[in-house]
């Protein structure tokens, strides 16, 4: 490696106009210096609003107006960046520099070939032409790891997976052999199996190809598997760089330590998450009477709270004039039950069918067959409209998506009190005082009850969704990825609030992840799913230490290794 | 308990973001402002009151604009054939234009939604018959089936409302029961399902608020289309009642004259449909361009 860098950015700010005269501004990167030298994996690490598509962004030229480059400099090998015609731009852009977008599946054009759009590359950045452009094509794809790569030239996007997809992209931006790629989150909508694997086959394109990759993620797995060199941005600003090792496992910086902690990790239990500044809750007083009074009588009659009995799911296609319907069994035959109290975690790919039971436990989806028996009966046999509200209000759900899981034209409280005054729960001049309990019940602010949805973060939103689902005093409460939306850190504070009202509300979770890691953290016993099967189910310990199917193997083996900071900050051990 | 001294306020900040920097918008805007009040206003600032045929002398028939009539007053853009000032026939047809136009399109668009939210919230059979009921008031021209309703059932100013209504329903229906489907899709409606809600709360309460901007978007549009059917059907004189002329009956009134050379009977309430119909469309096309970030990027390039 030579000593002049390659890229070299030095004191680059840009801003966003925060109003229309522009005397307020939002300083998206605030003087960020970075270097990037040819053959290095340089990391871009931060959470949602950090500005790190920003850089890479204006690297390219490809800023949205209103955002401008305010002051600093941007310059690859010899030549100045910044304030490049459009013109001049294009001839650095896939030439010099490629670029990895987020979601492969729309990065590539649905309707062309697979060949059409490497080709297409290959003819606009190089001087091949004709047979020796498609030959070149084949070539690519084998570099980015793609099988049977002659084949898939002739297919179209939708029928290649999300993984075959993205390497494609990356076929596509080492065409014209640059000597930067910048990465933007490029496995971040992939399965874990898929992630990991598309991962070495950047590594090695570095290696072999000799490019230097800037890799920008949210994911700290990710970084200390890839990366060489690791910078930290948080709100535009820099907090840390090093060496990968350095940045993850000693950390100087308080956010950096923070970040770290947040980590889920897959090699052991903690109690909980050791956040530094984790915000304490107060002012809880009379929503605790609520909460409490009325527990149903039969709380500690039997054990098992759910008992699922080889349950199936069909799906069918509508059918047409032109195609008779078809089935799709999204669950197959799965059996499992939950004790009382416990975390039983549904682990899985995309597909897996894992939400699809939860939403047959919530009567939200039909049951194809078997049975579903909560707290000692069968969910068919439920038919009175009382004993169907009983059971609608004592099984609960905190959902997946906290952008639309809240009903955007009504106030935070009205969101969380609708249904209880609905069902004449509580008396309409009690609901404010009792919404607002409830908001501070996890960590919000008491006069936030009076604010729209769209006033809130996606982690303020996803506790509004919890504390929602607590105000019908459920028993079972079934979360469906309740943090997959979320940053890191938000993500463990929430975590942390949901093992706490478990334990305050005795409350039964039944928790639905892609993340093992979260899994891990959160469950009592596990459930590995795959296409619909239930491949193996046991305590968590047993599931991550011992595992005895082959696909859990392969899904731990797949997970990103972070050994996180543990000795460092004195973590709470498992109890 | 709602502020509504906030809700104002916020409203008039949107009016403010939809129209200004928008000229031409905002001359729409006052214009429509403009007819609105006359037509409210008309009883008291029409010089006569041109359904009292008593006061109507034949005698000042087809006067050109700024003649005296044989009471002394001037009329300013001429009388017809009955000795009826144009200034005051074209206050009250835009006065019955308007309300006719405001009624149909009320009471078309709340029909519209409401068959809209049923369709997209029941599904099956429900939703099957009210969207074959749309394409098939789709697949017929407005005007011929609005023809053929008051051919069956007479004319007059409620008939001309049921059919304008029947014109209005079905798209508004269509475009709710779409922008339903996509909010229902959503997990607040699971989240309200879950929590034993009926579903004509969530219909009401939910889908409503959160599915109706569009169709919005849509009304001031149709009230143009509703007003310029309404004169249609009345030019072809099977609208509102002849003593009770609208704009359309007026123009169909001075139609025979055009020849003539006594050209104002049916210019001046051409000139004021055309430009109420084109003020309206102006502020539609803002309103539904402020609301379709798409088309203003459009627009830019």
């Amino acid at each position: 490696m030579n000593n002049i860098p390659l890229l070299k950015i030095n004191n680059l700010t840009v801003t966003y106009p925060l109003n229309s005269e522009g005397s307020d501004v939002l300083k998206a990167l605030d003087n960020i210096s970075l270097n990037v030298n040819s053959g290095q994996i340089i990391g871009i690490v931060g959470e949602s609003g950090a500005g790190k598509s920003t850089i890479g962004k204006a690297i390219l030229g490809l800023l949205d107006p209103p955002a401008k480059i305010v002051s600093g400099e941007i310059t690859l090998t010899d030549t100045a960046m910044i304030g490049l015609s459009e013109s001049q731009y294009e001839s650095f852009r896939g030439n010099q520099i490629g670029y990895i977008y987020q979601n492969p599946m729309t990065a590539l054009n649905p309707v062309l070939k697979i060949g059409e759009q490497v080709i297409e590359a290959i003819l606009a950045n190089t001087a091949m032409t004709g047979k020796e452009a498609y030959n070149y094509a084949i070539q690519l794809l084998e570099r980015a790891d793609v099988s049977f790569a002659k084949d898939r030239l002739q297919k179209y996007p939708h029928q290649l997976s999300g993984g075959l997809c993205q390497r494609i992209v990356f076929a596509i931006a080492i065409a014209a052999k640059p000597k930067l790629i910048i990465a933007d989150e490029p496995t971040t909508a992939l399965d874990v199996t898929v992630q990991s694997s598309v991962l070495q086959t950047l590594i090695k394109l570095s290696q072999e190809e000799d490019i230097a990759i800037i890799l920008i993620t949210h994911d700290i797995g990710v970084v200390s598997e890839t990366c060489d060199y690791v910078y930290v941005l948080r709100n535009g600003k820099h907090i840390e760089q090093g060496e990968t090792v350095q940045v993850l496992e000693k950390p100087t910086q308080e956010y950096t330590r923070s970040l770290m902690a947040s980590v889920p990790l897959i090699e052991k239990r903690l109690h909980r998450f050791a956040l530094p500044n984790e915000d304490k809750m107060e002012g809880m007083t009379s929503h605790l009477g609520y909460l409490e009074e009325e527990r149903k009588e039969n709380l500690y009659l039997n054990k098992t709270i759910l008992k699922v009995t080889n349950i199936s799911k069909i799906f069918y296609t509508s059918s047409t004039l032109f195609k008779r319907k078809e089935a799709f069994k999204a669950v197959k035959n799965v059996s499992f039950s939950v004790n009382r109290g416990e975390t039983v975690g549904i682990v899985g790919e995309s597909g897996s069918g894992k939400s699809t039971i939860g939403r047959m436990i919530l009567g939200l989806e039909d049951i194809t067959e078997g049975s579903i028996i909560y707290n000692g009966r069968d969910l068919k046999s439920i038919t009175s409209p009382e004993d169907r509200l009983a059971h609608c209000l004592s099984i609960q759900c905190i959902f997946q998506d906290p952008y639309s899981s809240l009903n955007p034209r009504m106030t935070a409280g009205e969101n969380i009190t609708y249904g209880l005054k609905v069902h004449k729960l509580i008396d309409s001049k009690n609901a404010k005082s009792l919404a607002q309990d409830l908001m501070t019940l996890v960590g919000l602010q008491r006069h936030d009850a009076d604010k729209l949805p769209h006033a809130f973060s996606g982690g303020e939103r996803q506790r509004i969704g919890i504390a929602r689902a607590l105000g019908y005093r459920p028993d079972f409460i079934f979360c469906d990825e309740p943090t997959s939306a979320l940053d890191v850190s938000v993500q463990a504070n929430l975590l942390n609030l949901l093992k706490d009202l478990q334990e305050q509300f005795s409350l039964t979770l039944l928790f639905v992840s892609h993340d093992l890691a979260v899994i891990r953290q959160m469950c009592d016993q596990v459930i590995v799913m795959k296409d619909g099967e239930a491949l193996e189910n046991g305590s968590n310990d047993s599931i991550f230490e011992h595992p005895k199917h082959l696909y859990t193997k392969s899904l731990l083996k797949a997970m990103p290794k972070f050994k996180g900071i543990a000795k460092q900050v004195g973590f709470n051990d498992s109890k | 308990m709602i502020d509504y001294k906030k809700k104002l306020a916020t409203l008039s900040i949107e009016i403010k973001s939809i129209f200004s920097g928008h000229p031409i918008a905002i001359a729409g805007l006052i214009g429509f402002i403009v007819f609105v009040l006359t037509a409210l206003l008309a009883p008291w600032i029409a010089p006569q009151n041109p359904y009292d045929l008593m006061i109507l002398d034949i005698m000042d028939g087809l006067l050109p604009p700024l003649s005296k009539l044989g009471n002394g007053t001037t009329s300013w853009l001429g009388t017809d054939a009955l000795g009826r000032d144009i200034l005051s026939a074209v206050m009250y047809g835009l006065r019955l234009s308007l309300f006719v136009a405001f009624v149909a399109v009320s009471i078309g668009t709340t029909i519209g939604v409401f068959l809209g939210l049923l369709a997209a919230t029941k599904g099956g059979w429900v939703e099957s018959v009210i969207m074959r009921a749309v394409d098939l008031k789709v697949s017929f021209p407005g005007i011929l089936l609005a023809l053929m309703l008051l051919a069956v059932f007479g004319t007059g100013v409620d008939k001309i409302i049921y059919a304008l209504i029947i014109g209005v329903w079905a798209s508004k229906a269509r475009l709710t029961r779409s922008s339903a489907l996509s909010e229902m899709q959503k997990e607040y409606i699971d989240a309200a399902k879950i929590s034993g809600i009926p579903n004509w709360r969530i219909m009401l309460k939910f889908l409503l608020p959160n599915s109706i901007a569009p169709v919005l978007v849509m009304v001031p549009m149709a009230l143009s289309g509703a007003i310029g059917a309404e004169a249609t059907l009345s030019f072809l004189g099977v609208g509102v009642p002849i003593t009770e002329p609208s704009l359309g009956l007026l123009i169909a009134n001075g139609n025979d004259y055009l020849l003539s050379g006594k050209w104002w009977i049916s210019i001046f309430p051409g000139v004021v449909l055309v430009s109420l119909v084109l003020c309206i469309n102006v502020v539609a096309d803002r309103i539904r361009e402020h609301n379709n970030p798409y088309l203003k990027s459009m627009d830019k390039q």
